[in-house]
């Protein structure tokens, strides 16, 4: 098979395995709502906003994760710059973003970033809906994370592939891109991974902006039906299933760096 | 609290960019914001279908119409929508928010649209009345007026907060409370929805409570356009016919 029909069968594989995980989790959560005593139609409709919470929480993971990686590659480099007007910015970023509640980050996201925007930008209240207000909290609050992963990754590497790369001739910025990073990124994946699975579980703070992620439509179903303790098992049941699934992708990755760097 | 706090906090920093419309600013977009919390039966919530209904998303609907504006719903956490209100992020709220001194120097109130009481709900056998409250765990529902009023009653014990109704009767019924302290309707849903009649009785009412639906502070246009329109909708018999719906009676003050 030539590789680029690979990659498109992985590709269709992964997004039909996206919408049957949803469409199947809908099944079962009907099925366990029926049996726990709920009516017919409270059931199905249960079932129905819970495995939309669910993948709302999984989409705003991943694409938050996305780029906090991108976030946290650059500012974990400019935290290691020599020039101190690149070092300022990222050491100022990550003090500030690590030392401040995520909850507090996203309740700013949403109630005073498009008030603070409003003279540069004046839809930005319209914009910045409850998912996008989430999305940018948590990309930044995982890419400071990240940030200091990716800062320890580079300081792994030992001084001895920068002196042999400068004596080639390379560049600094050419160094950093082609020696320095492909090795130390392959060290961080374990950490990193760690990261986005606790940022999963975090996303259900996005609950206080009324985003309907997994555990506001889970506290939605309770307030219509007073049935706590069926409906928070459910939630925390999908959490676990969710976090094993990206385990199990962020697993093979792991396996297949650690070949290819033998 | 802290939460409540946080947010109140955060706002502080934005308050002087609010931006509020006015009923013109209103008519020209021909769409009016109307703010609910969406997790409060039978009064606002999201049915079997999934979709936003409730006592006040009717009569939202109907004074809108009457206003001859199209309703978008928003809905928030309960305790920070007044706090969005002000900051303009919807037009007026309508969340069952009982008229209070506090609130009403952080908003502008219109005319009630329904009465009502906190009730004491207890297990079988359990305290009945305010005076049999003494000693005793009662539970909230955080930032509500039966919070205030529970901490007033002289005696009890302990008052607990939760973040939710359904949590405080979930405590209830496990006895980790001896009481548990809400709307009197959402009692009454409570214990219709789970079947509880043999389990819990309702005791006496704490207070009594005048709800109304709200207005950024001094928008003086709106607030007289929602007046006139509820109004209108109780001469006309369009109320008396949504409340019987939802309750089996007319709700509003006498």
């Amino acid at each position: 098979m030539p590789s680029w029909l690979r990659v498109f069968v992985f590709l269709a594989l992964l997004l039909g395995g996206y919408f049957g995980l949803f469409a199947l989790l809908g099944v079962v959560l009907e099925r366990y709502f029926l049996l726990t005593g709920f009516g017919p139609d409270r059931a199905a409709s249960a079932a129905q906003a819970m495995a939309l919470g669910a993948e709302i929480t999984l989409k705003l993971t991943l694409i938050s994760g996305l780029a906090g990686l991108v976030i946290g590659v650059f500012a974990g480099m400019f935290r290691l710059s020599r020039r101190l007007w690149v070092r300022l910015p990222a050491s100022f970023y990550i003090w500030v973003t690590r030392g401040t509640p995520l909850l507090v980050q996203i309740l700013f996201a949403y109630n005073a970033l498009p008030l603070l925007l409003k003279p540069l930008w004046p839809e930005a209240q319209q914009v910045l809906t409850p998912y996008w207000a989430a999305f940018i909290a948590l990309s930044f609050n995982v890419g400071a994370y990240n940030a200091e992963v990716v800062r320890a990754g580079i300081q792994a590497i030992p001084k001895g592939q920068w002196e042999a790369a400068w004596s080639l001739g390379l560049s600094p910025a050419d160094t950093m891109r082609f020696v320095i990073l492909p090795q130390a990124l392959r060290i961080v994946v374990p950490p990193l991974v760690n990261n986005v699975v606790a940022l999963l579980k975090d996303s259900s703070l996005a609950s206080v902006i009324a985003l309907t992620e997994l555990a506001l439509s889970g506290q939605r179903i309770i307030s219509a039906t007073f049935r706590p303790v069926e409906v928070y098992l459910a939630v925390a049941a999908i959490y676990l299933l969710l976090t094993t699934v990206l385990t199990f992708f962020t697993n093979l990755l792991e396996r297949r760096l650690q070949v290819a760097g033998r | 609290m802290k939460r409540w706090l946080i947010v109140l906090g955060l706002l502080g920093l934005a308050v002087g960019f609010a931006q509020v419309r006015t009923l013109d600013q209103i008519r020209r977009s021909g769409e009016i914001r109307i703010g609910t919390e969406g997790e409060f039966p039978p009064f606002n919530y999201f049915d079997e279908k999934n979709q936003l209904v409730g006592f006040e998303i009717d009569l939202g609907n109907a004074i809108a119409k009457k206003l001859g504006l199209k309703p978008v719903w928003i809905t928030q956490a309960f305790d920070s929508l007044l706090i969005q209100l002000n900051q303009g992020r919807f037009d007026f709220v309508i969340a069952s928010h009982g008229i209070t001194e506090e609130r009403a120097k952080a908003v502008d109130f219109s005319d009630p649209h329904y009465c009502t009481g906190g009730i004491i709900v207890s297990k079988k056998g359990g305290p009945k009345t305010a005076k049999e409250l003494r000693g005793k765990v009662v539970g909230v529902q955080i930032g509500t007026t039966y919070m205030e009023a529970a901490q007033k009653i002289p005696g009890i014990k302990q008052v607990r907060t939760y973040q939710k109704d359904p949590d405080a009767l979930q405590d209830l019924l496990s006895g980790r409370l001896d009481a548990w302290i809400t709307d009197r309707f959402v009692a009454k849903e409570a214990i219709k929805e789970r079947k509880l009649e043999n389990t819990l009785q309702l005791g006496e009412l704490v207070f009594q409570e005048r709800v109304a639906m709200a207005v950024a502070k001094g928008n003086k246009s709106l607030l007289q356009a929602l007046n006139q329109a509820l109004a209108d909708l109780m001469k006309d018999g369009t109320y008396a016919q949504i409340s019987k719906k939802w309750f089996g009676e007319d709700v509003r003050c006498k």
